[in-house]
C-alpha cells in the first residue's frame, strides 16, 4: 500500500510548507514552481533557490502560462544538473517532459517531480480578463467534489488523464473534501519518501480516493465525446483556412521540439515560379502557401507524443478549436499503437522500435 | 506631402470596393499588370486572406479594404519574392502601414520590387482580430459602417492613434477615398503609377486640394491623438518596474516577432544556440535573486527586440493582435519607435532610396566620436 504524507493544513499551503522543508533542510538547491512574479496578476514558473521566495509560490495555481515540461527541457538541454532540483508540475507537464526525454531534448536526473490529480487549468485568455484569484474559491470546490468546472479550458473538460503517471510525490486533490485543511501527499518512489524525512507531519498507508476519480474520469469521457463529435466531420480547409500564418501553436506546444520547423526552413521558401504555376493552374493562389499543409504536417509530427495540454488552443489568435483537433489525431495515432503520451520513461517511441518481423508483413 | 501632386477620378458610385474592383478588371484587361494580390475572402470560409488573382471572376471575393489584418501585407510580398522575382508584373493593394512595411523590407533584402506596383489606399484602420475570431459576421457588419465614415471607434488601439493613413511616399499608386462622394482619386506616385493612368486614359488633374485638406486635417488631429497616447502610456510603461509589469504576463512565445513584417531574421538571436545556457547558469543566476523566471529573458526578448526593430516599426499593430495574452506590444513599440525615428529624422517607408540610418556609415560619425574622446573631461558640453 502507497504511503501519505499527512499535513494539517491546506493543500497549497501544504505544498508550499514540503518545499521549503526541502530546500531548507536537505540537498535541494532548486525549486520549479508556478509563482506570483507581478502584484498585477502575472503567474509564471520560477527556479526559486530562496525560501523567502517561496512566500509567492503558487505550485497548484490553475493556469499554464507555459508547459512546463518545455520549460525543463529548455533548462536541461545542454546539460542534466549535478545538484538536486525539485519540480511541481500538473500530469500533462509531467508527460510532456518524459515525452521530450524520450526524444533528447533534456534529462531528469537529480530531478524529484511533485504533481497532483489535476482539476484542469483556467485558459490564458481568463487571466488576462479577470482575476483567477477570486475564482479560486470556485475551482476548489468544484476539484473537492470531482466535478469538472466548465470554465476551465476544454481540452482539461475531457481530460481523463489527470493522475500522474511518474511522479515522486502526488498532491491528492480530486475528491479530497478537506482540501482547505488536510493536505495529503503521496509517496510514490522511495527517494520521496527519503526526502520526506523529518518533515512534521503524518504518514500513513493508504490508497488514493478511487471512487472520486473514477467519477471524474467518467464525467470527464462525457465531455471528451461531447468535444470529439464537435470534431467529427470536420472540414480542414474551412477551419484552417482561419489560420494566419504565426506558428503560436507550433511555438508552445511542448511535442513540437524541432530546432528548425520544415515549415520555416528553406524548402519551403517557395519561389515567385512556384505561385506563378498556381496561379497559370487556378486563376489565384493564396500567399502565402501552405496554410493547411503546414497544420496537417503538424497533426502528423505531434501526435504521437501530443499530451493534450491544449496550450495550442489557448494562444491561436483566431480560435481554430486545435485542442478539440489534437485530442482527436492523437487520440487515434496513440490508439493505434497502444501508446499513451507520457505513461512511462521506458516505454519507447512506437515509431523509433524497429521488428523484423514488420518488414515481412510488406513483403 | 509634395506640392505638385495630381490626382485622377474614377467612378466609384458602387462604392470604395466596387469602384475599386472596376478599376482592377480595367487595369487587368489593358494589360497594366498581370495578376493583383489583394485581400480576399476565402471561399471556403468565413476568414480573409491575400491572394494573387488573375482570373477575373476571382475578383467577387476580393475586398480591397478588409476588416481585418490577417498576415501583414508586406510579409506576403516576402513570401512571393524574397527569392527573387517573378515574370509577372502584379499589383499589390495594401494598407499604408502595409506598404510603409514592405519598403522597409526591400531596404533589408527581403522584398524584391522590381515586378511590384504598390498601391494604397486611404485606410478606416482594422479590427481587432480577436473580435472578427469570436464573431465573424458581426465584425464584417461593424466594418462596412467604418468604411462609410472614416474616423470611429472600434478599430484597434493602434490604428486609432495612426497618423499615416493615407500615400505615405513609398507607393506607386495612392486610392485617395476620404471625402470623395462617387468616386475614387487615384494620385500617382512613381512611373510605375502614372503609366497605369496612361494606358487607362486617365488624365491627372492638378486639384486635388479637397481631398488633401481633409487627409491633412486628420492627420493634425491623430498625430495630436497619438501624441496623447504616448504621453500617457510613457507614463505608465517607462522604467523598469513598469515594463517588468506591462509584460509581465507574457508567455514568451515570440507570436508578436514572428507575425512581425519587419522581424525578417531566419533565426531570432532569442530562439538559437545563444540563448540556451547549461542548467548551471540558470541556477547561478536564480541564486543572486532568490529566484528566476522560467523561460528566462522574457523582458530582455521584447527590449531585444525594440533595439533590433523599432527604427522601422511602422506601428501596424500585427504583434499586439497576436499577442495570446493581450500586452500592448504595438502600442510600446510604436512609443519607442516614434522616439528612435525621431533622433534619425527617419520615416520608415517614406521612400525606398532613402538609406536606413544603422546602413549608413558617414566618415565624419567617425570624427565626431574622436573628437568627443578627445573632449571627455568636459561633461557641461554634452
Amino acid at each position: 500500500m502507497p504511503k501519505v504524507l499527512r499535513l494539517n493544513q491546506g493543500a497549497e499551503e501544504g505544498v508550499k510548507e514540503l518545499l521549503k522543508f526541502l530546500l531548507e533542510s536537505g540537498d535541494t538547491r532548486g525549486v520549479l514552481t508556478l509563482t506570483k512574479v507581478d502584484e498585477g496578476g502575472g503567474v509564471a514558473y520560477s527556479l526559486v533557490t530562496d525560501p523567502k521566495v517561496l512566500e509567492d509560490a503558487l505550485p497548484l495555481f490553475p493556469l499554464m502560462p507555459v508547459n512546463a515540461g518545455k520549460v525543463l527541457s529548455r533548462i536541461t538541454l545542454i546539460e542534466p544538473t549535478d545538484k538536486p532540483i525539485v519540480a511541481v508540475m500538473k500530469p500533462c507537464e509531467l508527460r510532456a517532459f518524459a515525452e521530450l526525454l524520450k526524444r533528447s531534448q533534456g534529462s531528469l536526473e537529480n530531478f524529484l517531480f511533485i504533481s497532483s490529480t489535476c482539476g484542469g487549468v483556467y485558459p490564458l485568455k481568463t487571466a488576462i480578463s479577470e482575476n483567477i484569484g477570486e475564482k479560486l474559491p470556485q475551482y476548489w470546490d468544484a476539484v473537492k467534489k470531482g466535478e469538472i468546472l466548465p470554465e476551465v479550458r476544454r481540452n482539461c473538460t475531457a481530460c481523463t488523464q489527470f493522475i500522474p503517471y511518474t511522479a515522486d510525490m502526488t498532491v491528492a486533490l480530486i475528491g479530497n473534501s478537506d482540501i482547505e485543511k488536510q493536505c495529503e501527499i503521496y509517496l510514490n518512489t522511495s527517494k520521496a519518501e527519503e526526502v520526506v524525512t523529518g518533515m512534521t507531519g503524518e504518514v500513513s498507508e493508504q490508497e488514493l480516493n478511487t471512487e472520486a476519480l473514477e467519477t471524474l474520469r467518467s464525467r470527464r469521457k462525457v465531455q471528451k465525446d461531447k468535444l470529439l463529435d464537435e470534431v467529427k466531420d470536420l472540414d480542414m480547409e474551412k477551419v484552417f483556412g482561419k489560420c494566419i500564418g504565426c506558428r503560436a501553436c507550433s511555438k508552445v506546444c511542448p511535442a513540437c521540439y524541432c530546432h528548425l520547423c520544415f515549415f520555416e526552413s528553406p524548402t519551403s521558401e517557395h519561389r515567385a515560379l512556384d505561385y506563378e504555376r498556381e496561379l497559370s493552374k487556378n486563376g489565384g493562389v493564396r500567399v502565402p502557401l501552405d496554410t493547411i499543409f503546414y497544420h496537417l504536417v503538424r497533426l502528423f509530427h505531434v501526435s504521437l507524443s501530443c499530451v493534450g495540454c491544449g496550450q495550442c488552443n489557448d494562444v491561436c489568435p483566431v480560435n481554430i478549436p486545435l485542442g478539440a483537433v489534437a485530442l482527436k489525431t492523437a487520440g487515434a495515432v496513440q490508439e493505434a499503437f497502444d501508446y499513451v503520451a507520457g505513461r512511462s520513461i521506458e516505454e519507447e517511441l512506437p515509431i523509433t522500435i524497429f521488428k523484423p518481423e514488420e518488414f515481412a508483413g510488406v513483403e | 506631402m509634395s506640392d505638385n501632386k495630381q490626382g485622377a477620378t474614377f467612378p466609384a458610385e458602387g462604392g470604395v470596393r466596387e469602384g475599386s474592383l472596376d478599376f482592377i478588371r480595367q487595369a487587368l484587361s489593358q494589360g497594366c499588370f498581370d495578376a493583383v494580390l489583394i485581400p480576399a475572402k476565402m471561399p471556403l470560409s468565413d476568414s480573409f486572406a491575400y491572394a494573387l488573382i488573375e482570373d477575373e471572376s476571382l475578383l467577387k471575393d476580393a475586398y480591397p479594404l478588409c476588416p481585418i489584418m490577417t498576415v501583414q501585407g508586406a510579409r506576403v510580398i516576402s513570401a512571393l519574392t524574397r527569392r527573387g522575382k517573378g515574370k509577372k508584373v502584379l499589383s499589390a493593394w495594401l494598407r499604408p502601414c502595409e506598404v510603409r512595411a514592405t519598403v522597409e523590407l526591400s531596404k533589408l533584402g527581403q522584398i524584391n520590387l522590381e515586378n511590384i506596383i504598390l498601391i494604397s489606399i486611404d485606410c478606416p484602420g482594422v479590427l481587432p482580430l480577436a473580435d472578427w475570431a469570436k464573431e465573424p459576421e458581426k465584425t464584417e457588419s461593424a466594418f462596412s459602417e467604418l468604411v462609410k465614415g472614416i474616423d470611429i471607434e472600434g478599430v484597434r488601439p493602434i490604428c486609432q492613434i495612426c497618423d499615416k493613413f493615407s500615400a505615405t511616399g513609398g507607393e506607386d499608386l495612392h486610392i485617395g477615398t476620404i471625402g470623395m462622394q462617387d468616386s475614387l482619386l487615384l494620385i500617382p506616385n512613381s512611373p510605375k503609377g502614372r503609366s497605369i493612368l496612361d494606358n487607362l486614359g486617365l488624365q491627372a488633374a492638378p486639384d486635388i486640394s479637397d481631398w488633401q485638406s481633409q487627409v491633412d486635417a486628420l492627420t493634425a488631429d491623430r498625430k495630436k491623438k497619438r501624441e496623447q497616447a504616448h504621453k500617457e502610456l510613457e507614463s505608465r510603461a517607462k522604467g523598469l518596474d513598469n515594463l517588468l509589469h506591462t509584460f509581465s504576463t507574457c508567455i514568451n512565445c515570440h507570436n508578436c516577432m514572428r507575425v512581425c513584417p519587419i522581424c525578417y531574421c531566419r533565426q531570432c538571436f532569442f530562439d538559437s544556440d545563444n540563448s540556451k545556457f547549461p542548467f548551471e547558469d540558470y541556477l547561478v543566476r536564480a541564486e543572486a535573486a532568490g529566484g528566476l523566471r522560467l523561460p528566462p529573458e522574457t523582458l530582455l526578448f521584447h527590449i531585444g527586440r525594440m533595439l533590433h526593430m523599432s527604427l522601422s516599426c511602422v506601428s501596424c499593430g500585427a504583434c499586439e493582435d497576436a499577442c495570446p495574452t493581450s500586452i500592448p506590444v504595438a502600442q510600446v513599440f510604436s512609443l519607442v519607435g516614434s522616439k528612435n525615428q525621431k533622433a534619425f529624422d527617419y520615416v520608415p517607408g517614406r521612400s525606398a532610396d532613402e538609406p536606413l540610418p544603422l546602413r549608413v556609415y558617414q566618415d565624419r560619425e567617425f570624427e565626431e566620436v574622436e573628437q568627443s574622446g578627445a573632449r571627455a573631461p568636459a561633461p557641461e558640453e554634452t
